[in-house]
């Protein structure tokens, strides 16, 4: 039986740690708060359609695929920039999920965190070769074309972004400059090092605090 | 220089933000096996980047959807880890996670080479010299496995204009490629889909596209593409062209 308040009126009121977040609701429906993810029940089911996938269910994948195209695809882009690479990194990593399906363990961790590693790991692979680097600069004078599906980007998915905007605001800006461009860079931690000219001992706790600080502030557990 | 222990349990970020590389990776890793608060640390600090990574998802160009979908059509996938078949003294647990990342290629060469092997026994014994085609499907997909397995093989997937989507795995060093293709609209009368090596205006033949099996057509093995060149299909009358007599409906260029 899920604990539940059963009566709203007997709700205890929780007051927002950070008085600049704005809780919506209505009188009679639930609060919407930031805090952490709403109960996962999307992760549940990513990891029981992963176990249909890696059966060869096609339909299974399809559903995979909605889950997970825009996480991965906005990631790629994020980390490789140049659009056509990004594309390829986010086919790579899909076509990954579907043939090694059969291996994710739900022990390890959630399910999306399996397919976002792997994404994670294939756009750095991806910057790290010599020829993507040469490509990289030879594309950085060319402008981008203008993103037209980013105004397709949900409701949901901007709270989301919006949520962890502020998580990285509350780090210090030497944690926060330090995984970021670590993450979001691909860059190794004496490259972060010497792009912001610190001792590299600094950088690894730098990255551990702020890593620390944002997984508390976003309630992962 | 040797880490000190507590040195190693300071990596736990810069490892699960895969800031780390070389030697120290290799030696953070092999630590990891024997340090579950490392191990319990590192799985948050992932679940933290996830979140870090669900703030910038942006929707893919209307293209990627049917591409991946059709890609993984043609790809075999991976079998479970079965006790039974692992060696008796287990890797450090966390090695599992880097098993989870096996390089594509290979993997998915072997892979495709075992399908294409089904898909041409199982076209095979349809004939009536049983014997015969068998023996010329095995050659054929020992011939389709040495391009799957060649190391600069690259797969490459475009939709195609009519609809649906053509797959090409190009070897430039064994002069060879692969073609499947799904989803391709039916051709009305005796038409035909015929493949060509374009290079600069002068296109020769590179075989006609087999009758699909649904909606899929089985690997097509053309030989002699040259690095450069384009794959391109179009549609022909019945027992092909020696020239194309219409426009490309799909261009793949061999890289």
């Amino acid at each position: 039986m899920p604990r539940r308040q059963s009566a709203p009126h007997r709700r205890p009121i929780r007051l927002p740690e950070d008085s600049e977040e704005v809780i919506m609701s209505t009188p009679d429906g639930p609060a919407f708060q930031p805090g952490p993810r709403p109960a996962d029940g999307r992760e549940e089911d990513l990891a029981r359609l992963l176990a249909r996938v890696a059966r060869g269910d096609e339909r299974a994948f399809e559903a995979v695929y909605e889950q997970l195209a825009r996480p991965v695809y906005g990631l790629a882009r994020k980390v490789v920039r140049d659009p056509a690479q990004s594309e390829e990194v986010a086919q790579e990593v899909l076509l990954e999920v579907w043939r090694t399906a059969s291996r994710f363990d739900a022990t390890r961790g959630s399910a999306l965190t399996w397919a976002m590693t792997i994404a994670h790991r294939r756009a750095i692979d991806r910057v790290r070769s010599v020829s993507a680097a040469t490509q990289r600069e030879q594309k950085a004078g060319a402008a981008e074309p203008p993103d037209a599906e980013a105004v397709e980007d949900t409701v949901a998915a901007r709270l989301e972004a919006e949520r962890v905007r502020r998580c990285l605001d509350s780090l210090t800006e030497l944690q926060r400059e330090s995984v970021t461009l670590a993450y979001y860079g691909g860059y190794t931690y004496p490259q972060v090092a010497a792009l912001l000219g610190t001792a590299l001992t600094a950088i690894k706790t730098r990255i551990r605090d702020g890593l620390i600080r944002l997984r508390d502030c976003l309630g992962v557990s | 220089m040797r880490l000190r222990h507590s040195d190693l349990h300071g990596l736990t970020g810069v490892y699960a933000l895969d800031a780390l590389a070389g030697p120290e990776l290799d030696r953070f890793t092999q630590h990891l096996g024997g340090c579950p608060g490392c191990e319990h640390e590192v799985r948050g600090f992932r679940e933290t980047a996830t979140q870090l990574a669900l703030a910038v998802a942006a929707t893919p160009p209307a293209h990627f959807r049917p591409r991946v979908l059709a890609a993984v059509a043609v790809t075999r996938q991976l079998p479970p880890e079965v006790p039974a078949a692992r060696p008796p003294r287990a890797r450090p647990s966390w090695r599992a996670w880097g098993g989870w990342f096996p390089r594509l290629a290979t993997a998915s060469t072997v892979v495709l080479a075992a399908g294409a092997i089904v898909a041409a026994v199982l076209l095979g014994i349809r004939q009536s010299h049983i014997q015969q085609e068998l023996d010329q499907a095995q050659a054929r997909s020992r011939a389709l496995a040495a391009v799957l397995a060649a190391p600069d093989a690259r797969l490459a997937t475009a939709p195609v204009n009519t609809g649906g989507v053509l797959t090409v795995l190009a070897s430039p060093g064994r002069h060879e490629a692969v073609v499947t293709t799904a989803g391709l609209p039916a051709l009305t009368g005796s038409k035909v889909y015929q493949l060509w090596f374009v290079a600069g205006t002068s296109a020769r033949s590179a075989g006609l596209l087999p009758r699909p099996v649904d909606g899929r057509t089985a690997p097509v093995l053309a030989t002699g593409v040259v690095r450069g060149e384009v794959v391109a299909l179009t549609v022909e009358p019945a027992g092909g062209t020696r020239k194309p007599t219409t426009r490309p409906i799909v261009a793949v260029p061999v890289r």
